[in-house]
């Protein structure tokens, strides 16, 4: 187990949302982002300010750093409430323990080494990415106008990033339920989680590198989602890679993903014909249902080897139990006839969320390739990011071709184990 | 059975006899090709810059040979330790073995390729380096499907109860086919844009081949090809061949060769050249992997790409034989075709300014390296027309 990073996130969220504060959220927070904007402009002068003491002295003045906790803590808030991961009307000064999302800082600076202060923008830049793709451009973004024409200066952002989807689809969860999912919650409080440590990262209130293991950043969620038919298993200290096969990587995988596209258009059809098997007898069958669990368990095997999340070149028959990144898939239940019916329109919302979780995939492969290749090993994080991220394209393409009519959980937390519960 | 076995054989080697007969016929007839000294047909300093950049050619070749070989030897004996990275079974593990095997290669040779790039440029030759290094890359990766098509139809027909070690039989034919199917097919993927000029019609009337002719751009050098089998047999022509200092005239004799390939059958007889030397290849293969298990297991999957390559190797020789025959009979097509020597005979002259090739190299350049015969027995070639053709 790992020690726990000084940067941890609370979350006492009880999901329910007002309606009204929901729909006029974004107009709701321009004071906020107004304030926010001030204070971000504060932050980059005072930051080269603690950077340079900081050098000197290897710890950064009490007074910054109390100052820039609180900015990291509000980042937080303004961002959850932002983005329906936390319902009330955030207070404007960061204050600990006010918010139902929030961020645990240390109280007081501690010292860091010297010569990682110096070069943080730098160190700073891989986990930059990440929250890019987990948090967009809620971290800190604000826009300026330069000669005439506009151009985006984006402080901690990025491109369509998962805390947008979560926050675009809770909008619509929230108004008609009043409650927001719990997936889309957690998959928020996690990108936001991230950001703050990416942020505290930067602006020297740790030198504790950002974690981006979504378990150990929900360690303080206690309910866990249901038990999903379709689950993914493998162990998340599987790390050694071999740099070789890392450096060659996606070439040694083209006769995977040649022979991929082929079954996947088999499969097209076949998933065709369980629609209207499913449509009439309400189950799917079972010889075609086998036949697309086994295409989706070999597409997450080849996923994960492309994507660096697993290190052995895998086989070409999506045999289960031989991949140290595997799929457990049920047998086929009975499904309701209306989800079977509408799933391609059902499954818009799930597709969404895979694609803004694919960035931070693709982000993420991209950095333990160069780890991978210096270290022959991948960050336990990123991997354990990239399995989440694979976990959820896996179940939403059981959806998709109907192999169950559970909806994809969102939520980067394990569901629960039956025993357990 | 050792009577049967040798009656078998003999009638096997009578085949391949027959068929190496019938596949050597040739229009060119008898020649007695007048000796010329290539310092009367060139100058002193096209000469002099050709023999020098053709020497770093060779140079470049043997030492990427030579590590090609050092790096696949080192690779049969100790590459089977990389099967631990694979979860995939044998013949997954076998494809990551031989694609392992030729990445460490492209790996090796990657200084020489850039090094060759170099050397292009110093004689004022095109050349990109993004191509020798990121391109070969690509080629890198078509190369690992082609052969993880291969040793998936090698390693299924090894482990098929009943053919094991003599997979060979089977496969030899499968690739065979594969190779038709490539030929059949190639013409269609390469595209260009039609060459229109008058010459195109009046040639192939001549040489009875009616194919479209296409030009390709993106290329720095003058050259051209004729590819396909049956509808799909086309004639591509570079661009820069149909630039200056080449002129029309001298294209109509290119085209002339090009069509002679089609006129004559080349691409079938090649097709059945491969497929007389494809079963000893394979047979080889299976002889040498016999000790590691043969070809059913992933361990014999290194050394059979070893000895794969040395065989090649060992066969180019062969197959340049082959080659500078059917590339000295479409010159002596073009030749009939044309009734234009003199064409030829420049054509052939500018090659050494152009693309700097020795007009006369060294036997071993000529064994292993020259699947066209050389400049000076080209022109040789035309004299001898131009002499038998004279009133």
């Amino acid at each position: 187990m790992h020690e726990q990073h000084p940067i941890g996130l609370v979350v006492e969220d009880d999901y329910r949302r007002s309606r009204l504060t929901v729909f006029f959220r974004l107009l709701l927070a321009i004071p906020h982002l107004v304030w926010f904007f001030l204070w971000t402009i504060g932050v980059l002068v005072v930051s080269i300010v603690n950077w340079l003491i900081s050098i000197f002295t290897g710890k950064p003045p009490v007074s910054i750093h109390n100052f820039m906790c609180a900015y990291v803590r509000y980042q937080a808030h303004l961002g959850s409430y932002i983005s329906l991961v936390g319902n009330p009307y955030p207070g404007f000064t960061g204050e600990a323990g006010e918010y139902p999302i929030d961020v645990q800082v240390p109280e007081e600076p501690v010292a860091q080494r010297r010569w990682t202060i110096l070069i943080r923008i730098v160190l700073g830049i891989p986990a930059l990415f990440i929250s890019a793709a987990l948090a967009g451009s809620t971290g800190g973004s604000f826009s300026t106008s330069a000669g005439g024409s506009n151009r985006r200066t984006s402080g901690f952002s990025g491109g369509g990033a998962l805390l947008a989807v979560c926050a675009v689809l809770g909008w619509f969860a929230s108004l008609a339920r009043g409650r927001m999912p719990k997936g889309l919650r957690d998959a928020g409080a996690y990108a936001i989680g991230y950001t703050a440590q990416t942020t505290a990262y930067l602006l020297l209130v740790t030198d504790r590198y950002p974690n981006a293991d979504p378990t150990e950043m929900l360690v303080a969620v206690t309910d866990r989602p249901p038990r999903h038919p379709v689950r993914v298993v493998g162990d998340s200290y599987d790390l050694r890679r071999s740099r070789l096969t890392v450096f060659f990587r996606i070439l040694l995988a083209l006769p995977h993903l040649i022979w991929l596209t082929l079954w996947g258009i088999a499969v097209l059809f076949a998933a065709i014909a369980q629609w209207f098997a499913t449509l009439f007898t309400g189950t799917p069958a079972r010889g075609l249902h086998r036949f697309i669990s086994t295409y989706i368990r070999y597409r997450l095997h080849v996923a994960a080897f492309v994507l660096l999340v697993a290190n052995p070149f895998p086989g070409f028959t999506g045999e289960a139990g031989v991949y140290p990144l595997d799929l457990e898939v049920d047998g086929p239940q009975p499904q309701n006839r209306w989800k079977t019916g509408f799933r391609i329109v059902l499954a818009i919302p799930a597709l969404l969320v895979n694609a803004a979780l694919g960035g931070a995939l693709i982000a993420a492969a991209v950095l333990t390739w160069f780890y991978a290749l210096v270290k022959g090993s991948a960050p336990w994080g990123l991997r354990n990011l990239s399995a989440y991220a694979l976990r959820y394209d896996a179940q939403t393409n059981a959806y998709g071709f109907l192999v169950t009519d559970v909806y994809p959980h969102a939520s980067p937390l394990e569901g629960e184990d039956p025993a357990a519960a | 059975v050792t009577r049967s076995r040798a009656a078998l054989l003999l009638a096997f080697a009578a085949i391949w006899t027959v068929a190496i007969w019938l596949l050597w016929r040739s229009s060119v007839p008898a020649l007695h090709l007048p000796h010329l000294d290539e310092r009367a047909l060139f100058p002193p300093h096209i000469l002099h810059r050709a023999e020098s950049y053709s020497r770093g050619v060779r140079f470049f070749w043997l030492a990427q040979t030579v590590t090609q070989l050092a790096v696949l030897g080192l690779f049969a004996r100790y590459g089977v330790r990389w099967s631990r990275e694979s979860a995939a079974g044998p013949i997954g593990t076998g494809m990551l073995l031989a694609m392992i095997g030729f990445a460490l290669v492209w790996a090796a040779e990657l200084p020489f390729s850039v090094l060759s790039v170099w050397w292009r440029h110093r004689y004022g030759l095109s050349g990109s380096y993004v191509q020798a290094t990121i391109g070969n890359w690509f080629a890198l990766g078509v190369q690992f499907v082609l052969l993880c098509v291969a040793l998936a139809i090698v390693m299924r027909l090894a482990r098929t109860r009943g053919i094991g070690n003599r997979w060979w039989l089977p496969a030899a034919p499968v690739f065979v086919g594969i190779r038709t199917l490539l030929a059949f097919v190639a013409p269609w993927l390469l595209g260009g844009s039609a060459l229109h000029a008058r010459y195109v019609a009046q040639l192939e009337r001549l040489e009875h081949v009616h194919v479209p002719v296409r030009v390709l751009s993106g290329f720095s050098e003058p050259n051209a090809f004729s590819t396909g089998l049956g509808a799909s047999r086309r004639v591509f022509l570079w661009k820069p061949i149909l630039e200056r200092p080449f002129t029309p005239r001298l294209d109509r004799f290119v085209l002339a060769h090009e069509l002679g390939h089609l006129a004559h059958n080349h691409i079938w007889k090649s097709i059945g050249w491969y497929a007389l030397f494809a079963f000893p290849l394979a047979f080889l293969i299976a002889l040498a992997t016999r000790s590691r298990g043969g070809m059913g297991v992933a361990e014999a999957v290194p050394l059979a790409i070893f000895v794969y390559v040395v065989l090649q190797l060992a066969f180019l020789p062969l197959e340049n034989v082959v080659s500078r025959h059917f590339e000295a009979e479409a010159d002596w097509s073009a030749l009939r075709a044309t009734h234009d020597p003199t064409a030829g005979q420049q054509l052939f002259r500018l090659f050494a300014s152009e693309t700097l090739e020795d007009p006369n190299p060294p036997w071993w350049d000529y064994v292993f390296l020259e699947n066209h015969p050389t400049l000076m027995q080209r022109i040789e070639m035309t004299r001898y027309y131009a002499a038998t053709r004279a009133p």
